[in-house]
């Protein structure tokens, strides 16, 4: 992208081509659905839990008369779980949590590791060395073990959950915002020395944000998956001690010791989980056509 | 066997109202508008014209080499007689809409039919050097290739031959050389030992001029006296015979030892090429991976690749641009001189005209997909017809300073071509017809054609 | 390539770091087993401080914990699997993962690498798009999940695959070489028993690898897929690809020697990240199928405040990764001919 300004007819063209690029991409129309789909199960339960009719709609509600879990059937569409918790509407509420559990580690991690990767890079030297070793030394260990470690030492809470897994993203974000920063900084630092007295500072956020800001968006979205991924992970292998945490991880565990007799009790939470992966996949797969030059123009 | 060739007079390509579009998001790019061109037997034909007009285009539909979204919508083009585009422009017309996967399909096909012709009867140099040969492997290898899928039946010829030869064999070979040198008796000689495979080998040790003659006595004495394992040796002899090869994976251990032999050899006759090409030390050179050359020995290797099994037609896409000038001047000094001594027909693409004076018989222009003007070099610069040519005559920087014309305007959007002559828009001469109808080629001169209704058609 | 050592000295500085939130208890607790207590503890706590200078500036303290590191001595663990010196915990455990790692490995690169090639050869057509939809699917699937449902086929269903542990236990009940979890002299059952000839229980030890491996190699499998079709898309375009079609070379040559070759080299630098999600996804499987590795370790010392297996076990997976991560770079260099010392 050059340092000029574009018309403003051409931004108009551009964004009709982008909107018809992602489109045309079926898949990824069916993922944004599904998204959205999540995404307002989680805004209804959060703003507006009365229109649902939970009682509890942050927690579940087991059932101690019944703890056997129960085939789907008129009463449980989805079936129960152990300890008698009806799965669909555990379901509901886990998606509301694991949705915003993700967004909040995804979005302070992105804006994290740009900022830092944009700052860092643009001052060069010594700090960018410092960035660069520190981003090597998180990458050197698998994340999960590093979430377990870090979570585990916070003590196993939910809230330690999350800035575990921030801290072990943001590393990735500050290396995208490195690569772009690198390359526009070769651009505008040839233009800055040219140009007289103004704020290179200014000149240089002003080229490196807008041009972060598209590889940024689409992994975030990819990320969303990936975390939810991680977080179910967690909560399975049992890194949060407290019960009745409506989260779809944490249902799949329920039902993993009735895994011969009851298999929907796990295979039902899990599905979801896998849904929202793939929609957001999908997604994140259509906003790279939109922004990759390649794609975008190629048949 | 290069006589022949100057004996048949049809052209060896013959490109009739050729139409290639490629289908992007984007849009339809019409690459090719009509492209009427022949290419004629032994000549040097020189293609020229700005970025975009599609000389490249063409120089790789004529090998084939078309990516999968492009479309031929119309026309032909004939190599040495043969339709091999045939089955895209069949399923183009009968498409209801364009699909890039089926095009595939039968892009694969033509690539089949084509692979037995490219390298052996027709070949292409690139662009870019650096590009265009695989980083992964030695530039000896990727000359071999050429050698071991078209001509197995030389290299195993030359490998037999040096078996069967004797020390007396090679003593009376250095003594006819003294004699006559390279000529009649010699090759009687050869083809009663039933050693012909000798042949090429002794004539480019011969013909070095670095060496003393001394050395070559020497070289050429050691011409014999290999003996190959007797199950290889029943396999080459039948490689030699019907020149292909054999299923290698039907024969497990000895087709490994023949296909070693085979590469060897022509690893052999890569480093001769490139030693009558001038190139210092071939025989490292072969070994060497192609980030260790410089680039004007990078291009020297491609253009090697390409004429090393004397094909009837050679392409050269601006085999040039991507060089510094001193080496510009060396590789079309080896062109001309291959000229000499390899009697194929070149194409010669270039945006730069003065490279094209140099080395072109024959120059055809072209503008946005089509061909405006194409004569003799001589015609086309001393009295360039068509407004575009002579508007590029008068952009080329020479000696004496004159002013240089940057020509006005801007090439057309491909994928909206103006229904009518494509240099209307920028044409200090243009007309009324000009705008509605494309004008077909006049002739203006002794094989001299042009695209324009100045030189013909209905006036006014 | 020599970064890695400073990355290891980092991973070093983190743990130890992370051992320092809260104050110096979490370091006593890797070391300090939970069952002392009275005047042992407070002798076993002299002990320590004579090693760790608990009174030093934090700094002096991390070099005295190094240098216990490079010892060997990380510290105890203290979970219902084992409990004792953490080294001996990684040699009991650590074979396990490896033999896993290696069979996930090696199914990962048979299938993944032809596949991905396929696609890419035959973009947008019914296989392509069938593949691509099955690896997606793959790719968002939890690893647990894959595990558990192959485990419903495989082992409910059909009953034809064990679910837990590396063999049954009765078969290695009294043989010579094998007491206490482990077997000699590799530690890995499955070589150890083809070494002495024990067919039987080298069979059974297969059969327990089957199905926590291809789960492993599942998840991955997808990532790799992709990441090979797109490398392979974008090498397909280049020139040399072109060149070599021109040159008349045949078209199975022209993929599998130019093209592939080519398309490898972003794959094998971009598989350290492959690796790590790898490690991450054994964490996983080997709490679903009870398998004894580190990853079962790990958890287990999670679950059991066990902060020796927890530390130990991260820098153990750190190690492991650094050092893939490290040979990976060496075989890039040995294949790219561009990259020379």
């Amino acid at each position: 992208m050059s340092a000029q300004e574009t018309t403003k007819e051409d931004k108009y063209r551009e964004l009709k081509l982008s909107m018809e690029v992602f489109f045309s991409n079926k898949s990824a129309v069916a993922g944004l659905v599904i998204f959205l789909f999540y995404f307002f199960d989680a805004i209804i339960l959060q703003f507006f839990p009365q229109v649902m009719p939970f009682k509890h709609p942050y927690s579940l509600t087991p059932n101690y008369v019944n703890p056997i879990p129960l085939p789907p059937s008129k009463k449980f569409p989805f079936g129960t779980t152990y300890p008698g918790v009806n799965l669909l509407t555990a379901i509901i509420k886990s998606i509301r949590l694991d949705f915003w559990l993700s967004l909040a580690v995804v979005v302070p991690g992105a804006f994290l590791g740009v900022i830092i990767g944009i700052v860092a890079t643009y001052f060069g030297g010594l700090v960018d060395e410092v960035l660069m070793r520190i981003t090597d030394i998180v990458f050197s260990i698998p994340y999960l073990v590093l979430a377990i470690a870090i979570g585990y030492v916070l003590g196993r809470t939910l809230d330690s959950m999350m800035i575990a897994l921030i801290l072990v993203w943001w590393p990735l974000y500050a290396r995208y915002a490195r690569s772009v920063t690198l390359e526009v900084k070769e651009i505008t630092f040839i233009e800055a020395a040219r140009a007289a007295g103004s704020s290179k500072m200014k000149i240089m956020f002003r080229h490196i944000l807008p041009n972060s800001l598209p590889p940024v968006f689409v992994q975030m979205s990819l990320d969303l998956g990936t975390i939810m991924l991680a977080i179910s992970a967690l909560a399975f292998i049992g890194f949060l001690p407290a019960a009745n945490l409506p989260e779809l991880g944490y249902l799949t565990s329920l039902g993993y010791n009735y895994v011969e007799t009851a298999p929907w009790a796990m295979i039902i939470p899990g599905m979801f989980i896998v849904l929202f992966a793939l929609a957001v996949n999908l997604m994140g797969d259509g906003f790279r056509d939109v922004i990759d030059p390649r794609r975008r123009s190629a048949l | 066997m290069m006589e022949n060739r100057k004996h048949d007079s049809s052209p060896i390509v013959k490109i009739e109202n050729l139409h290639l579009h490629y289908y992007t998001r984007r849009g339809v790019y019409k690459a090719l508008n009509g492209v009427n061109l022949e290419i004629r037997r032994g000549e040097v034909l020189g293609v020229a014209g700005e970025s975009g007009c599609g000389k490249s285009t063409l120089g790789r539909a004529i090998m084939g080499i078309i990516p999968r979204n492009a479309a031929i919508v119309e026309g032909k083009i004939l190599v040495d007689g043969v339709d091999y585009l045939k089955p895209l422009r069949e399923y183009f017309k009968r498409a209801k809409k364009f699909k890039p996967t089926k095009n595939q399909d039968l892009l694969k096909k033509v690539n089949e039919e084509m692979s037995k012709i490219r390298g052996q009867k027709i070949s292409m140099v690139f662009q870019e050097p650096m590009t265009t040969l695989n980083p992964l492997l030695t530039v000896g290898y990727q000359i071999s290739e050429v050698l071991f899928y078209h001509n197995p039946g030389l290299l195993a010829s030359r490998r037999l031959a040096r078996a069967r030869a004797t020390k007396e064999d090679t003593k009376n070979i250095v003594k006819i050389l003294k004699e006559e040198g390279e000529g009649e008796r010699l090759r009687q000689y050869l083809k009663n030992r039933n050693i012909m495979g000798l042949e090429d080998q002794i004539i480019s040790i011969w013909r070095r001029k670095e060496l003393h003659d001394l050395k070559k006595e020497q070289m050429i004495l050691e011409l014999c006296c290999e003996p190959i394992s007797s199950m290889a040796r029943g396999y080459l002899e039948q490689i030699e015979k019907t020149n292909s090869l054999p299923k290698f994976s039907k024969l497990p251990i000895v087709g490994r030892i023949v296909k070693r032999e085979l590469l060897k050899e022509a690893f052999k006759k890569s480093a001769e090429f490139l030693g009558l090409l001038g190139i210092p030390d071939p025989d490292k050179v072969v070994y060497m991976y192609p980030h260790e050359l410089s680039g004007g020995q990078r291009q020297r290797i491609v253009i090697t690749t390409a004429m090393i099994n004397n094909p009837n037609l050679v392409i050269l896409d601006e085999p040039t641009s991507a060089l510094d000038v001193t080496i510009q001047a060396q590789i079309l000094e080896l062109v001309k001189e291959l000229k000499e001594k390899i009697n194929s027909t070149y194409m010669f693409i270039s945006h730069d005209l003065s490279v094209l004076s140099e080395v072109s018989d024959r120059i055809a222009i072209m503008y946005a997909g089509q061909v405006v003007e194409v004569g003799p070099k001589s015609a086309i610069f001393n009295s360039p017809k068509h407004p575009y040519t002579q508007m590029l005559m008068e952009a080329i920087p020479t000696i004496e300073a004159h002013e240089l014309k940057a020509i006005k305007g801007e090439v057309p959007d491909m994928r909206n071509p103006p229904k009518g002559c494509m240099f209307y828009p920028r044409c200090p001469y243009a007309m009324p017809i000009c705008k509605e109808k494309r004008p077909p080629l006049f002739k203006v001169g002794e094989d001299h054609y042009v695209a324009c209704y100045l030189y013909g058609g209905e006036k006014k | 390539m020599l970064l890695f050592i400073p990355t290891l000295i980092g991973l070093t500085v983190i743990v130890f770091t992370l051992l320092h939130i809260g104050g110096t208890t979490k370091l006593l607790a890797m070391y300090l087993s939970p069952r002392l207590t009275g005047a042992a503890r407070a002798h076993v706590i002299a002990e320590l401080d004579a090693k760790f200078h608990f009174n030093q500036p934090i700094y002096v303290q991390y070099f005295y914990w190094l240098i216990q590191i490079l010892e060997g001595n990380w510290g105890i663990t203290n979970t219902p699997l084992y409990s004792g010196p953490v080294t001996q915990a990684i040699e009991i455990f650590f074979p396990n993962t490896l033999i896993l790692t290696i069979f996930a490995a090696i199914i990962i690169w048979l299938v993944s690498i032809p596949l991905g090639v396929h696609t890419a050869v035959n973009r947008d057509k019914p296989s392509d798009n069938a593949i691509r939809v099955a690896s997606l699917t793959f790719y968002a699937m939890p690893w647990y999940l894959i595990g558990v449902v192959l485990i419903i086929i495989f082992a409910v269903y059909f009953r034809i695959l064990p679910i837990a542990g590396t063999v049954n236990p009765s078969l290695v009940v009294g043989l010579s070489w094998y007491h206490n979890g482990i077997s000699y002299p590799t530690h890995i059952l499955l070589i150890d028993a083809l070494l002495h000839g024990d067919f039987k229980v080298a069979w059974n030890a297969f059969l327990h690898l089957i199905m926590p491996s291809v789960t492993l190699s599942l998840g991955v499998m997808a990532a790799l897929i992709r990441l090979m079709r797109g490398t392979m898309l974008e090498t397909m375009d280049q020139d040399f690809v072109n060149f070599a079609r021109a040159k008349g070379v045949p078209e199975k040559v022209v993929i599998n020697l130019h093209a592939k070759n080519n398309a490898l080299l972003p794959v094998v630098t971009n598989f350290g990240y492959l690796v790590a999600g790898l490690l991450g996804g054994v964490v996983v499987i080997e709490d679903v199928f009870s398998y004894p590795g580190i990853g079962m370790w790990l958890t287990s010392a999670m679950l059991n405040n066990d902060m020796g297996g927890i530390m130990g076990g991260t820098l153990l997976f750190g190690l492991i990764l650094v050092t893939t991560s490290l040979f990976l770079d060496i075989l890039y260099a040995k294949i790219d001919p561009r990259i020379r010392y």
